[in-house]
Order: C-alpha cells, then sequence, then structure tokens
C-alpha cells in the first residue's frame, strides 16, 4: 500500500520557486515592448526638441524650405510630409484592385496548380528586402514607368491636368515612385486579403449559388461585405508600410524642398520624409540632425496614428481574434 | 413495388464545377478572339505594347467577356463575364510585374555571380573596376554577425513576450499586444535614428556592427513574438492542462508540453523574423560606417552588410557597380529565400498520424 500524497492548497497564484521564476521572466519580456517604444519616443524627442522649438512645430511640419546654409538655418518639412502622404496614397491606390484580384484568383478562380505557383510568388515577394525592390525600381521599372508617363501625359494631360509636366523628364516623379512603393506592398495587401478570403464559409456562398446566385453577386454580396473590415485593416497597415519606406524609392524620387507638388505625379518634384532623412544624413551638420530627428518624430507619429486605425478595425472585423 | 434500388453515387457529383458546352465555346472565343486581334493589330500598326493593351486589347475582351456571359447565361451572366476578365487582367498584370522583379534579379546576379563574388572583399575596388576582382564576401560576413547577434537578443525575448501573451493572464496583455502593433508601424530609419540618438551622439559608441543590430531589434521583435503567439495559441488548452492536473508547475508544462507542440511554429516565427531584418537598409547605414575590407569584430570598426553594399554600389552609378549590386542582390534574394523555403518546411502541417486510442 502507497502513501496517499500529501495534500496541495488550491492556489490561483504561481507557489513555487521556478514558477515565479518563470511567469517574472515572461512578464519581463512582455513589459519590454513599453521600454523599447518608450525610449525610442522620450530619446528621438528629447534630440528632436531644439529643432522643434527653433523652427515652430507648425512651421516645422507644414512649412517648406530646407537650407543649412542659413542663419539661422531653415529646416522645414511641408513638402516631405506632403510628397510622403502623396506617394503612399498612390501606391495604395494602384496596389488595392490588383491585390484583391490576385487574392480572388488564387483563392476561388485558379486550378490548384496555377494557384500554388502564384501563391509562392506573392509570398517570396512579400519578403524581398526593400532595397532589391529599389534597385529594381531604378535599373529597369524607370525607364518602362516614364515611357507610360509620357504616353498619359501626352494622351490625357489636356483633360486631366494633374497629368501635366514641364520639366522635360518624367523620370523620379511621384508616378514612378507610387507604382515601385505598389508593387512593393501588393503581396502584403494581398496576404491580408487571402486570410480574409480564406475564413469565409464555404457553405455561405454554396447556399448563396444554390439561391441562384452569380460569380458576381457572391463577390458582391457575400465575400466583400464579409471581409471588407479585414482588407481596410490591412489596407491601412501597408499605407503606414509605404509612408515609412526609405530605400524602395530613395533613388527614384527626386526631392524638392522649396515648393509643394501637390498632385501633379508625372514632374519630378516629389517629398518623402524618410529619403530625406536618409539623403541629408551622411554630411549634417549636428543642429541639422536634430532637425532630421524632428523629421523622424513626425514620421513617426504619422505611422502610428495610421497603424493604430488599422489595428482598431482589424480587432473589430476579426472577433475571433480576441483572447 | 418495385425494390428501393440505391444509384450509386457519380463520382463528380459536383454539377456547378461541370460546364456545358455552350460555355466552353463562349470562353474560348473569349479567350482567342481578342488576343489574337491584338497581336494581329500589334503587327499590323507597330503600336507600343502596353498602349495596345490598355486601349485595344483590355476594351475589346471586356465586350468579349460581357458577351461571353450574356451567351452562355443571359442577362445575369454579363456582370460575371465583366467580373472575370477585370480580375484576370489585373491579376496576370501584378503577376507579371511581380515575376519581373524575380526575373530581373536572378537574370542579372548571374551575369555578376561568379566563385570570387562570393568570398572576396571589395578592397582595391572602385565603381568602375571590373567584375574580374572583389566581390561580397565581406558584407556576406557582416549580415550573418549583424542579423546573427540581432537573433540573439530577438528571438529568447520575443518568444517569452508570445509567453507573456499566451500563458500568463496579466492585465497588461491587450496594451503589450498593441504596442508590438506599434512597433511594428516603426519605419526602419527611425530604429535607426534612435540608435543614433541614445548611443552614437551621446558618445558611448562608435558607428560599428553592434550598434547596427541593435536598431534592427525592434524591427524583428513584433514579427518573431506574432508567430510565436499564434502557434503557442494553436497548442490545444487540454494538452497544457492535462499536463498542469497530473501536478506538473508551469514552468515544466510549458517547457515539456506547449513547447514541443509548438516547436515547428516557433521554428517559422525565427525564420520569419530573420527573414524580416536580413534586408534592411536605412537603419545600418545610420548606425554602421561602411568598410571595404572584411570585419568580423562587430564592437569595432566599419562593417559591410549586404544591403548596404547595395545601395553604396547603386549610388556609385557607375554600370560596373551597379552590376555588383545586382549580384549582391541576387545572394541576398538567395538567403531570403533560403528562409522562406525553410519557414515553409518547418510550418508545413505534419502528415497525419494515427492517434493512439
Amino acid at each position: 500500500m502507497s502513501m496517499a500524497p500529501a495534500k496541495r492548497k488550491l492556489l490561483s497564484k504561481p507557489s513555487r520557486v521556478e514558477d515565479k521564476i518563470f511567469f517574472a521572466v515572461a512578464k519581463a519580456a512582455g513589459y519590454s515592448s513599453f521600454v523599447i517604444i518608450g525610449m525610442i519616443l522620450v530619446f528621438l524627442s528629447i534630440r528632436a526638441w531644439p529643432a522643434f522649438e527653433s523652427q515652430g512645430v507648425l512651421n516645422f511640419t507644414f512649412g517648406t524650405f530646407w537650407d543649412n546654409s542659413l542663419t539661422p538655418p531653415i529646416f522645414h518639412i511641408g513638402p516631405m510630409v506632403w510628397g510622403s502622404l502623396l506617394i503612399a496614397t498612390l501606391a495604395v491606390t494602384i496596389a488595392v484592385p490588383m491585390a484583391i484580384s490576385i487574392a480572388y484568383f488564387i483563392e476561388f478562380l485558379a486550378p490548384k496548380f496555377i494557384a500554388k505557383i502564384a501563391t509562392v510568388i506573392v509570398d517570396l515577394l512579400a519578403a524581398i528586402p526593400s532595397v532589391v525592390i529599389g534597385l529594381w525600381g531604378l535599373g529597369i521599372f524607370s525607364p518602362v514607368g516614364a515611357g507610360w508617363a509620357q504616353m498619359l501625359n501626352e494622351s490625357l494631360s489636356g483633360v486631366l491636368p494633374f497629368l501635366s509636366n514641364s520639366a522635360g523628364t518624367f523620370l523620379r516623379s511621384p508616378f514612378i515612385a507610387g507604382i515601385v512603393l505598389g508593387v512593393m506592398i501588393v503581396p502584403l495587401i494581398s496576404s491580408v486579403t487571402r486570410e480574409m478570403f480564406s475564413q469565409i464559409d464555404g457553405e455561405l456562398i454554396k447556399g448563396a449559388l444554390a439561391l441562384g446566385a452569380t460569380r458576381e453577386s457572391v463577390l458582391r454580396r457575400v465575400i466583400l461585405p464579409t471581409s471588407a473590415g479585414g482588407i481596410l485593416g490591412g489596407v491601412l497597415l501597408a499605407l503606414g508600410r509605404a509612408m515609412g519606406e526609405t530605400v524602395a524609392i530613395f533613388f527614384v524620387l527626386n526631392l524638392t524642398y522649396d515648393r509643394f507638388n501637390f498632385f501633379n505625379i508625372l514632374e519630378p518634384v516629389g517629398g518623402n520624409i524618410a529619403s530625406l532623412i536618409l539623403a541629408k544624413f551622411g554630411e549634417a551638420a549636428p543642429i541639422e540632425v536634430e532637425a532630421l530627428m524632428a523629421a523622424g518624430v513626425v514620421l513617426f507619429i504619422i505611422t502610428l496614428i495610421i497603424n493604430a486605425l488599422a489595428s482598431y478595425i482589424v480587432q473589430k472585423a476579426q472577433p475571433w481574434r480576441k483572447d | 413495388m418495385s425494390k428501393a434500388t440505391f444509384v450509386a453515387r457519380p463520382k463528380r457529383a459536383e454539377p456547378w464545377t461541370r460546364l456545358g458546352s455552350k460555355v466552353r465555346l463562349a470562353s474560348l472565343l473569349t479567350i482567342l478572339v481578342p488576343a489574337s486581334i491584338f497581336a494581329l493589330f500589334l503587327f499590323l500598326t507597330g503600336t507600343d505594347f502596353m498602349a495596345g493593351l490598355v486601349t485595344v486589347f483590355l476594351p475589346l475582351q471586356l465586350l468579349f467577356g460581357a458577351w461571353a456571359g450574356f451567351y452562355a447565361f443571359g442577362k445575369r451572366g454579363i456582370l460575371d463575364g465583366l467580373l472575370l476578365v477585370i480580375t484576370f487582367f489585373l491579376a496576370f498584370f501584378v503577376l507579371v510585374m511581380l515575376a519581373s522583379v524575380l526575373w530581373s534579379v536572378i537574370e542579372a546576379g548571374f551575369r555578376a555571380m561568379s566563385p570570387h563574388f562570393i568570398y572576396q572583399n571589395n578592397v582595391y575596388v572602385s565603381g568602375k573596376t571590373g567584375l574580374e576582382i572583389g566581390g561580397a564576401g565581406h558584407a556576406i560576413v557582416g549580415t550573418s554577425i549583424v542579423v546573427g547577434i540581432t537573433s540573439l537578443v530577438t528571438v529568447p525575448l520575443g518568444v517569452a513576450t508570445a509567453v507573456y501573451l499566451t500563458e500568463t493572464r496579466d492585465f497588461g496583455r491587450g496594451t503589450v499586444r498593441t504596442l508590438l502593433q506599434a512597433m511594428s508601424a516603426i519605419p526602419s530609419v527611425v530604429a535607426g535614428l534612435f540608435i543614433y540618438s541614445l548611443l552614437i551622439i551621446s558618445g558611448w559608441s562608435g558607428y560599428s556592427g553592434l550598434m547596427g543590430a541593435l536598431a534592427l531589434i525592434p524591427l524583428m521583435l513584433p514579427t518573431v513574438s506574432r508567430v510565436a503567439e499564434e502557434s503557442l495559441r494553436n497548442v490545444s488548452r487540454d494538452l497544457r492542462n492535462g499536463a498542469l492536473a497530473l501536478g506538473a508547475p508551469s514552468y515544466r508544462a510549458f517547457l515539456m508540453v506547449t513547447l514541443p507542440a509548438a516547436q515547428s511554429g516557433l521554428v517559422t516565427a525565427i525564420l520569419l523574423g530573420i527573414a524580416r531584418v536580413i534586408g534592411e537598409t536605412a537603419p545600418l547605414l545610420l548606425t554602421m560606417a561602411l568598410a571595404n575590407g572584411t570585419n568580423a569584430n562587430p564592437l569595432e570598426g566599419g562593417m559591410t552588410t549586404l544591403p548596404s553594399y547595395i545601395f553604396s554600389f547603386i549610388a556609385l552609378g557607375d554600370p560596373s557597380s551597379i552590376a555588383r549590386a545586382w549580384g549582391a542582390a541576387l545572394v541576398l534574394l538567395i538567403f531570403v529565400g533560403l528562409l522562406f523555403a525553410a519557414a515553409r518546411v518547418a510550418s508545413a502541417p505534419k502528415k497525419v498520424k494515427k492517434r493512439s486510442a
């Protein structure tokens, strides 16, 4: 006869030392993300503060002109902020229809074999380094895209004034940067979209078909409404990514500091906060570095806002994700 | 009364997948006619391909798609036909673009590739030097060291964060999840600026490989912890509860039950995390000095990584330096492809084993 084991107290909290260590380590790791984000915000803001103070927050963010040879130097990033938004919007506008098409194609239309190949291409492209996309944009796409831009300009600039171009060259324009960025974010959006599509209950689609729906009405009435929230969240995530992208468009965009280019997307006049930081960082004097830090803070805040919006929408759209 | 006879279920009992002859004829015509008209048009007039594609082929194809839908299914079929045409057109367009990226890297990369490109470094090489000497060996070493250090810090941290999110019932989990989401939104250039402002401006360290590795941590952490969290979450709760009910302390239940069950997912998390940062360029340009020689010391001196090698040679702008950039891009792509393939293998569903009763 063996002894009955000694009674143990039932506790909701870990009682052993090892368990306490285990949970403490996990907690510490969890809280480390507080520390990292906090340090990024605090240190960047501290270093950036002199620039904000001397230029004025509003002037810095929305004014034009960047010159460090003046006394006092002027650091205003208005055209860069606008350029970032313009190019990212352009990229998303181009990428969304394509990403949804390719997700629909892979999930619902393609034979298994072709769907597999397409999935591999899209997923691999999602992991491709942005500097490689930049190299492709500069070496392969720029001449082709300039040709497209010229055709658009010659055929449509009479009707659509924003396609005008007086510079004589079609290279290094927001149009080209937007397409390059679009190619970069198509895989991101399409992988989110594909996930949403694959979550749809197949019975729902079969039911709709049995009730006499066509492919088109199934897409419009069943597939898109059930996945719209998730797709929108994915689009916003990609928008945030596009805002912060640096090297993919560094070589295919001409930075212009002294004027806004509001809608003339074919002109080689553009702006981008991240590219500004990279372009000016190499030979920046300490005071200019502070201004670049401030530009980084502005960029970070913009992407944070977009991302917060995105994660809110995704949370709403995927209630099953909640713990 | 006749005996009830059971008709065997036909093998392909999915009537909706069987296309009638009308549909087949219509779709065949829709595929062939516009394409051949377009080819003829291009051949005769010599118009630019892209211009012709948009102005001639697409309208024709839409017209034929609508007709095919109408012919096969009546009025309701028109929109169907249009939808299919638009979807196929856009999907193929984007697939061509993506394949062009892959193909150009492979094609141009192989032209620069040679054995010495893999192991030689960049000493005595300028932008105009031919491809006979010099290579990206030092950049491969640099990438391995920098990414290695980053992984050494981030993998334990990321997995522990995932443990925090799945195994504990702490009140801060929602906030941490939000913060990780926010961290994945950090523009890479800002991560570089952060390390620069924290450590380099204040004079604690010069430009070095270690600084670059530190700058990559906030970029890698969200990927690792998100994928790891997903894989830990997929481990059945019963398994954990079973271990706990048998008297295992939480840490042993985790180490001996949950961890092995989630193993493949965790490997995927690590691989995807590495793939995420191996191509990062901007933060490294702000925190590391470029070097032409091979440097294996992350604490001191310049160090080149593959992405910054590509970047610096694009910036030089000469044809032979661009060729070098393509070569390094191919090397980088091969690394990413290997990581990606390994992640797919690791996360592939295992063959179903018979469960013992």
